[in-house]
Formats: C-alpha cells, sequence, structure tokens
C-alpha cells in the first residue's frame, strides 16, 4: 500500500503566516502539521508517499522533507498546480500509486488515533475504498456517512438537512485503483471542483463495496488560526517532559516541558506545561509561559509572559504586554514600547494580520 | 474526467497536463532537478485531448 498527502490550498484563512510558508508547514508542539501525517502513515507500515503541491509553497515542502530519507520513508512529489479538487489531486497520483491500494490523507489534518485501524479495517474485506468517519454533534455541516452494521457504506450524503447518521467524513480515505476509473467519469461539481465524494458515490453506484472506520480521539483540521492552537493543546497534552537542552538553577518548571537541544531556560524563569521548546530557544529571567505553548527553534522571549500560544522559529518576544492564545509567525518580533515618546503602540502589520491590542 | 501527467525522466516528479500548459516550457519543479518540461513532452493524443477540454481543466 501507498500513502498520498495533500499539501495544496492556499492557506488563506491562515494568513499572513501563509504569505510566507504554506499551512502544511505550520508548526503544532514544534512539529510541522505534514510530519504528523507522515508518521501516521509510517505507523501503518505505509513507506512509498506521494505528496501533491499545489501552487504555493511547493519548494518550502520539498525543502523541508527532501526525499524522505530523514523520515525513514521514500517521497515522491506530484505538482497539481491549480486546485482543481481533491478527486483531480487523487487522479494526478495514479502513475505514482501503479496499480496499488493508497491511503489518501489531507496534509494539515493531524489524528489522535493515526490510521492504522482504516488501513487494516480495507484489508480484511473486498473493498474498493475505505473512508475514515467520526461522531460528530453537527453532522448538517459535513459530508455524511450511513453504514451498516459491519461498517459498510450504504450512501454518502453531503451537508444534509436531515443527516442518516452523525458519522462525518473527515478527509482520509483508502482507495483501490478502481478510484481512478470513477473519477474519469466525474464532471466538476457546482463549485468547479473534481469532488472525491462524488467518485466514492460512483463507486457506490456501481455496486462497489466501500469500507469505513470509526476514528475514535481527536481529530483536528488546522485550517484556521484557532486550530492551529487548539491542535498544540491536544498534541501538548501528550508532552513528555524531555529535556535536552539546559535548565538553569532557580528556574521555577511545573508539569511536563520539552526542552529541546540547545535550548536554555534561565534562572528566574517561570514555565508551567505543557510546554514545548524548541531547539536554541533562550527563555531569559522574569519570563512567564503558560501552559499549551509551543517556542519554536532560535527564539528568544525575554521578560515577557505567554501563555497558550504557538511560536515560530526565530522569533523574538521581549514586551510586558501578556501574550495570550496567539499564533506568532517566524521572525516576528515584539518588543516593547514602554520607554518610547510618545507614547503608544509601533507596528509594521502585513495584510491579513489581526492584533488585538 | 481524464487526468493527464507527466514523470519527470530525471527526478521522477509527476507534474499534471494543466501545469504544463499553463506554462508551455517550465523548469522542472522538482527541487535541484535541472530537467527542462514541455507540454509537447506529452504525447500527440494527449495533448489533443487536453486542448479540446482546455475548459475542464481551468475549473
Amino acid at each position: 500500500m501507498k500513502g498520498l498527502i495533500l499539501a495544496g490550498g492556499r492557506g488563506t484563512r491562515l494568513r499572513p503566516i501563509t504569505h510566507t510558508g504554506p499551512k502544511q508547514l505550520v508548526p503544532v508542539a514544534n512539529k510541522p502539521v505534514l510530519e504528523y501525517a507522515i508518521e501516521d502513515l509510517k505507523e501503518a507500515g505505509i513507506t512509498e508517499i506521494g505528496i501533491v503541491l499545489g501552487n504555493l509553497g511547493r519548494e518550502a515542502i520539498q525543502e523541508h522533507l527532501g526525499d524522505g530519507t530523514d523520515f525513514g520513508v521514500e517521497i515522491t512529489y506530484i505538482i497539481q498546480g491549480n486546485p482543481l479538487g481533491l478527486a483531480h489531486a487523487a487522479g494526478c497520483a495514479e502513475e505514482f500509486v501503479d496499480g496499488d491500494d493508497f491511503v489518501m490523507y489531507l496534509g494539515d489534518n493531524i489524528l489522535e488515533g493515526g490510521v492504522t485501524d482504516l488501513v487494516e479495517s480495507f484489508e480484511t474485506g473486498d473493498h474498493a475504498a475505505g473512508i475514515a468517519l467520526q461522531r460528530v454533534e453537527n453532522p448538517q455541516q459535513f459530508g455524511v456517512a450511513d453504514v451498516d452494521e459491519d461498517g459498510t457504506v450504504k450512501e454518502l450524503v453531503e451537508k444534509p438537512d436531515d443527516p442518516p447518521s452523525n458519522l462525518a467524513l473527515i478527509g482520509i480515505y483508502v482507495f483501490s485503483p478502481a478510484i481512478f476509473d470513477a473519477i474519469e467519469t466525474l464532471e466538476p461539481s457546482w463549485r468547479g471542483e473534481l469532488e472525491i465524494t462524488d467518485a466514492i458515490q460512483s463507486l457506490l453506484d456501481d455496486g462497489r463495496s466501500i469500507d469505513s472506520a470509526i476514528v475514535e480521539g481527536w481529530w483536528k483540521d488546522t485550517g484556521k488560526p484557532e486550530d492551529v492552537l487548539e491542535a498544540n493543546r491536544l498534541v501538548l497534552e501528550d508532552a513528555l517532559g524531555t529535556v535536552n537542552g539546559t535548565i538553569e538553577d532557580g528556574a521555577d518548571i511545573t508539569g511536563q516541558v520539552d526542552v529541546a537541544e540547545g535550548a536554555i531556560i534561565e534562572d528566574g524563569a517561570v514555565v508551567r506545561g505543557p510546554v514545548s521548546i524548541g531547539e536554541d530557544v533562550r527563555i531569559t529571567a522574569d519570563t512567564y509561559l503558560g501552559p499549551y505553548t509551543s517556542i519554536g527553534a532560535g527564539s528568544t522571549i525575554e521578560s515577557a509572559h505567554v501563555e497558550n500560544t504557538v511560536v515560530a522559529g526565530d522569533a523574538t518576544i521581549r514586551t510586558s504586554v501578556k501574550i495570550v492564545d496567539s499564533l506568532i509567525g517566524e521572525s516576528a518580533t515584539i518588543d516593547t514600547a514602554d520607554d518610547l515618546l510618545p507614547e503608544g503602540k509601533r507596528l509594521v502589520v502585513g495584510e491579513n494580520s489581526q492584533l488585538k491590542l | 474526467m481524464r487526468i493527464i501527467t507527466h514523470a519527470c525522466p530525471a527526478c521522477g516528479t509527476v507534474v499534471a497536463a494543466n501545469e504544463l500548459e499553463s506554462r508551455r516550457v517550465m523548469k522542472c519543479p522538482g527541487l535541484h532537478c535541472e530537467e527542462v518540461h514541455r507540454f509537447d513532452d506529452l504525447e500527440d493524443e494527449e495533448r489533443e485531448h487536453f486542448l479540446e477540454n482546455k475548459d475542464q481543466y481551468r475549473i
């Protein structure tokens, strides 16, 4: 079996962070979202992985993942170009898939439980496809599956007024090569995309068996800043408190705090876990880091108060203002204006930035 | 909808026909690959199909 990770899209809901990089490289607990997908596939025994790239962030993703060796997998890149829909992305991978079954995974999703159950369930029968489902409280807002007691899908309905179940499709699938014939029969939908749900429905209409597996544990699409913070919180719940850096005597540490190599928490700093501190980060005296905070590699946090926040790499925060519930991009600087005259905030803010002062 | 692709003979990166057509001639998008791809690299029949259905590939 092979793996296919979709890493296109414009990431508009994550601007301005995505003005300078793809959403799939936004860090969650100091690891790009995309790496969680690779780890899940690897855990399910899948090491041949195709990464579908759009128009934005192609080079950054290739630079980060390379040929996959550093992650113990073999990566082939597939350039979809324009975002013509999930079924188009899958169709672009036919040559890479080369007659195998494959898992298709949205590259900005994180699953607590991984994809092993989905893959194992698919492999136990003669199915044309398998879909991952999760119980939701608002099925009217999702694609919903009606399944029988064995988990075989009877019907798929997109955002139904009267949902047949509360089982929503979460964007993770297993396909046999039959999906490519189904894709070839598709026409663009009303929103101008080739829809993967239409392709699965076409398999159902042809009498093919579609398996399903209910994903237990949390699942998060990291498309918006609040989703990134929530995913960061969920991942940090399992922080191990691994310390490879330096915690000086006099630093006040409580809870699980991961400290990467080269990082230093200085005497007089207070850190309340769960917190993740990346490589070569410096946390100075008089700094407070509160729960559910991740500080990216190379950053400096100086005499600041930061909690429930994701800070990407090489950022500098040096202010008496409390920073909470925030997403701070790479190489950003937040400095104090306390001694400056005339009094007031000094901002250099990019397009689509959001500030609450 | 038929999806046409072209695999780089040097690095294996797969490029969709819509990407090849929009640029006509392009450096391989595979990182550090020096290969040059052309829309003309596709089979005659593939090119013909793409051009006859061009609107579909611009949805």
